[in-house]
């Protein structure tokens, strides 16, 4: 079964080059025709003229025709080299280096913090179906929609860190003051452990649990909708009846028969909503300062900086890619059919 | 930790400091100001009170690294005696050698320096001589009267030439790639560490000879923090967390005021302006009668409460016709608010019924363009001109304004040198970007240019009255207002100056 996992994982990342290059190339050739002309944006500075633009645009290598740059600029990935960013004056590959690890640790920790929410209230709301619960945990799911992240972020901010001081100041990943862990993996979370500093573990947890807990309301809503659903669908099917009929114990009924077959779909959401959140989460970031991929990106595109851009796209269609692979192979481990098609 | 939190300085900033060379193209005025407090200038610009408030003073130039100067009787020679005791912050003497290749470098190297310095007159190596280890001097072709003070503009930074020549290469003999990241400088701050987009650390340079009466600053340690939420930086400081912010949220402002652990100091802008522009060389807005209509219309007392709060200084309203009460600029031009005008100018210039026109504003300066903007769409609606309102990501907007693609937009600009000559010169002729109304004159472009190398006071003053003549006449652009430069800060920090790069300079800052 091994082997055959290994094959399809293989399979399925040999396939995705030819997207991956497609978006490569569509995102390229986007941010060159939308209006905007980085030379003539990071000229403008108290003394920029025609001559200062053209020089600029010529050491960007702007000057070249469309195609020329496209085939300069695939050479260059394929060394590894994703050009040099504008706004923040480092090469593209150490500035994501740096903040891609800050967006996956957000991103994880508020999808645990998601899953551990929207799967128990999920089954509560299928099991109780119609009952106050049910109606508790659909209000919650639409709020959490609802409300954008930048006003529940805020919102929380006021409360925990402005009015109650409960929270650090929501700025960064750890408090200015204190010193970053050695950098091991990037996580500051796993760092601290590994270093064995607790204290400093317990001020990067501070600080991550306000974003990871905005981010996880905004997301409770697809995963506890969908378990519940799910749930429910299950819940009704032949073999729960005959496992009632049975008498088998109602724990065992919904965990271990109703639960695992009730997965799959929430798995996949999961997927969705992972590649989603890492991408989509640029206003946690801005509000609590975090120094992700997201705002990078944003701050970027606002400034038609093109290789940040172009390289945060491709990123995320990579972590995509490998996001499906991974969901893949859940699969067949909640629903060993999978793996024999 | 080495220093007390008392000694540190935590300042948050919503802007990124993208490099530490602020020459390189495209750095950002974060950058600036980060370059002011590392590196040391020949010169720098003194500062003055204005009320309650300091704020700089282009009128008195003293000297940073230079110890003296002199300038000969025929005004075209410089000499600048170097502080002897100056030094790097590796711990080389400062030299003549150093300033010289400095010099060199802004006039050689393609860099933002290089058109800045050509204000000056600055333009060539063979400009720069070395008369000993501690004396060099400046020689202009024309008695240009920017030179010196061309000197003590931010890109004038003065670099230790070992250092940077050591890292160096043959493609980039001005060492620019190497100083985007790394510095090499004298300045009263050494830069610590360094992670663009999250946080610098700068420590004081405890050998640092450049300040006024040779004084080390009062903070020992600063950290800059990028914080990009501006209501985020507005709790930080309300909270006491953080020491300073500026370019803060109106909204927050009056929060900021009333709070108990900070403070807000707030000065107009005194060499900015925020303003309509027109392209004078596009159909409808060729024709100065049009101008003057929509001068006339625009409602001036509802949107400067209604897109500042009315913290700023009015440049409109002034009390005269046609001849200036004195030659300083900007200054309230005599626009009012007289719709029967603007009516009937509009029929004199041929469009009885009006016409149909945009205008844009750029998304970053949204919080006050866009209540602004619909002020403006209704007041000239009532004189029958149809006005689409276009809001541009900044890119594009400056893009446009580059290529004069836009007829009639609102902007704002700041001048690094506010002398009014100056200001004619950047905004008001030659085909460049910050023209921003397209306007040609060839009277402007005479007066500008004699008032350049006028060493008569009179004669200068008289050249740049007649510029302001010619701008209240014509109307190429519609002055608004100076907006209010707002630092919110913690109660006990004092001493902050408005400096003309609008950022903020460490050095004058202490905790009391």
């Amino acid at each position: 079964m091994l082997a055959g996992i290994a094959r399809r994982v293989g399979r399925r990342l040999l396939a995705s080059i030819p997207a991956l290059l497609g978006v490569v190339i569509v995102t390229f050739t986007l941010m060159r025709v939308l209006p905007g002309d980085p030379a003539t944006f990071f000229a403008s500075g108290p003394s920029a003229g025609k001559e200062e633009i053209e020089e600029l645009r010529r050491t960007m290598g702007l000057d070249k025709p469309i195609p020329v740059q496209l085939v300069r600029y695939l050479g260059e990935i394929a060394r590894g080299d994703f050009g040099r960013s504008m706004t923040t004056g480092q090469p593209v590959v150490l500035d994501i280096k740096r903040r891609l690890p800050a967006s996956l640790e957000l991103t994880c920790t508020a999808l645990v913090i998601a899953l551990f929410l929207a799967i128990p209230l999920g089954i509560f709301a299928a099991l109780r179906q119609g009952s106050l619960i049910d109606h508790a945990v659909r209000l919650l799911c639409t709020l959490g929609v609802c409300v954008p992240t930048f006003v529940s972020g805020l919102l929380l901010i006021y409360a925990f860190y402005y009015l109650l001081g409960w929270a650090p100041d929501p700025t960064a990943r750890i408090d200015i003051f204190a010193s970053a862990p050695p950098d091991i993996t990037g996580f500051y979370l796993i760092d601290f452990a590994l270093t064995g500093d607790w204290e400093g573990w317990w001020a990067a947890f501070r600080q991550l649990i306000l974003p990871a807990f905005t981010m996880a309301l905004f997301v409770l809503a697809p995963l506890a909708r969908m378990t519940r659903a799910s749930m429910l669908a299950v819940l009704g099917s032949d073999f729960i009846r005959t496992a009632h009929a049975m008498g088998l114990s109602r724990l065992r009924i919904v965990v271990a028969y109703a639960l695992r077959n009730a997965l799959l779909p929430v798995i996949t959401i999961t997927g969705i909503v992972f590649s989603t959140m890492l991408g989509a989460n640029v206003l946690v970031e801005k509000v609590f300062s975090w120094p992700g991929v997201a705002s990078y990106a944003l701050d970027a595109l606002l400034s038609s900086d093109y290789a940040p851009v172009q390289a945060f796209v491709l990123l995320m269609a990579s972590i995509f890619v490998l996001v499906n692979v991974t969901i893949d192979v859940l699969y067949g481990i909640a629903d060993p059919r999978v793996s024999v098609a | 930790m080495a220093q007390s939190r008392a000694e540190t300085l935590r300042y948050v900033t919503g802007a990124t400091i993208n490099t530490l060379d602020l020459t390189m193209f495209g750095s950002t005025r974060e950058a600036f100001g980060l370059s002011m407090n590392v590196y040391d200038r020949l010169f720098r610009f003194g500062r003055k009170k204005v009320a309650d408030y300091w704020v700089f003073d282009p009128d008195t130039i003293t000297g940073e690294l230079a110890k003296a100067y002199s300038i000969s009787p025929d005004n075209k020679v410089i000499t600048i005696t170097l502080r002897p005791d100056a030094t790097w912050h590796d711990g080389t003497p400062v030299t003549a050698e150093d300033i010289k290749w400095s010099l060199d470098r802004a006039v050689s190297a393609k860099s933002l320096a290089q058109p800045q310095f050509t204000t000056g007159s600055l333009t060539s190596v063979d400009q720069f001589k070395i008369v000993d280890p501690q004396t060099l001097t400046v020689t202009l072709e024309k008695p240009d009267r920017l030179a010196l003070a061309n000197l003590c503009v931010p890109y004038a930074i003065m670099i230790n030439s070992k250092l940077a020549k050591k890292n160096a290469t043959a493609e980039d003999p001005w060492a620019q790639e190497w100083m985007k990241t790394n510095t090499a400088a004298s300045g009263a701050y050494i830069v610590e560490s360094h992670k663009p987009g999250e946080s610098t650390v700068l420590r004081r340079n405890e050998k640092w000879v450049g300040g006024p009466g040779g004084a080390l600053p009062n903070f020992k340690r600063v950290i800059i923090q990028t914080v990009p939420e501006p209501a985020t930086r507005a709790n930080l400081v309300e909270r006491g967390d953080a020491d300073l912010a500026i370019d803060l949220a109106a909204a927050d402002l009056p929060t900021i005021e009333t709070s108990a652990k900070a403070k807000l100091v707030s000065m107009p802008q005194t060499n900015g302006f925020t303003h309509i522009a027109m392209n004078t060389q596009l159909a409808p807005f060729d024709n100065v009668k049009v101008r003057k209509a929509i001068a006339a219309a625009l409602p001036y007392e509802d949107m400067f409460k209604a897109a500042i709060f009315g913290r700023g200084k009015k440049l409109y309203d002034g009390t005269w016709s046609t001849t200036p009460p004195d030659a300083s600029f900007p200054q309230p031009i005599p626009n009012k608010t007289d719709p029967a005008l603007a009516k009937k100018l509009l029929a004199e210039a041929g469009y009885p019924n009006g016409f149909s026109t945009t205008f844009s504003f750029n998304v970053g300066a949204a919080a006050t363009a866009e209540p602004l903007a619909a002020l403006v769409k209704e007041a000239l609606g009532k004189a029958g001109i149809q006005v689409e309102i276009q809001k541009k990501p900044d890119a594009e907007f400056n893009t446009l304004a580059s290529e004069r693609k836009m007829p009639f937009f609102t902007d704002g600009a700041t001048a690094w040198l506010p002398y009014t000559y100056y200001f004619f010169y950047l905004y008001f002729t030659r085909e460049q970007r910050w023209n921003f109304a397209s306007f040609k004159s060839t009277k402007m472009e005479e007066l500008t240019l004699d008032a350049r190398y006028q060493t008569d006071k009179a004669k200068y003053d008289d050249d740049c009255v007649k510029m302001i003549e010619i701008f209240g006449a014509e109307t190429p652009l519609i002055m608004l207002w100076q907006p209010n430069h707002d630092a919110a800060m913690s109660k006990s920090v004092d001493g902050y100056t408005y400096q003309f790069y609008r950022q903020a300079d460490f050095r004058d800052l202490k905790r009391v």
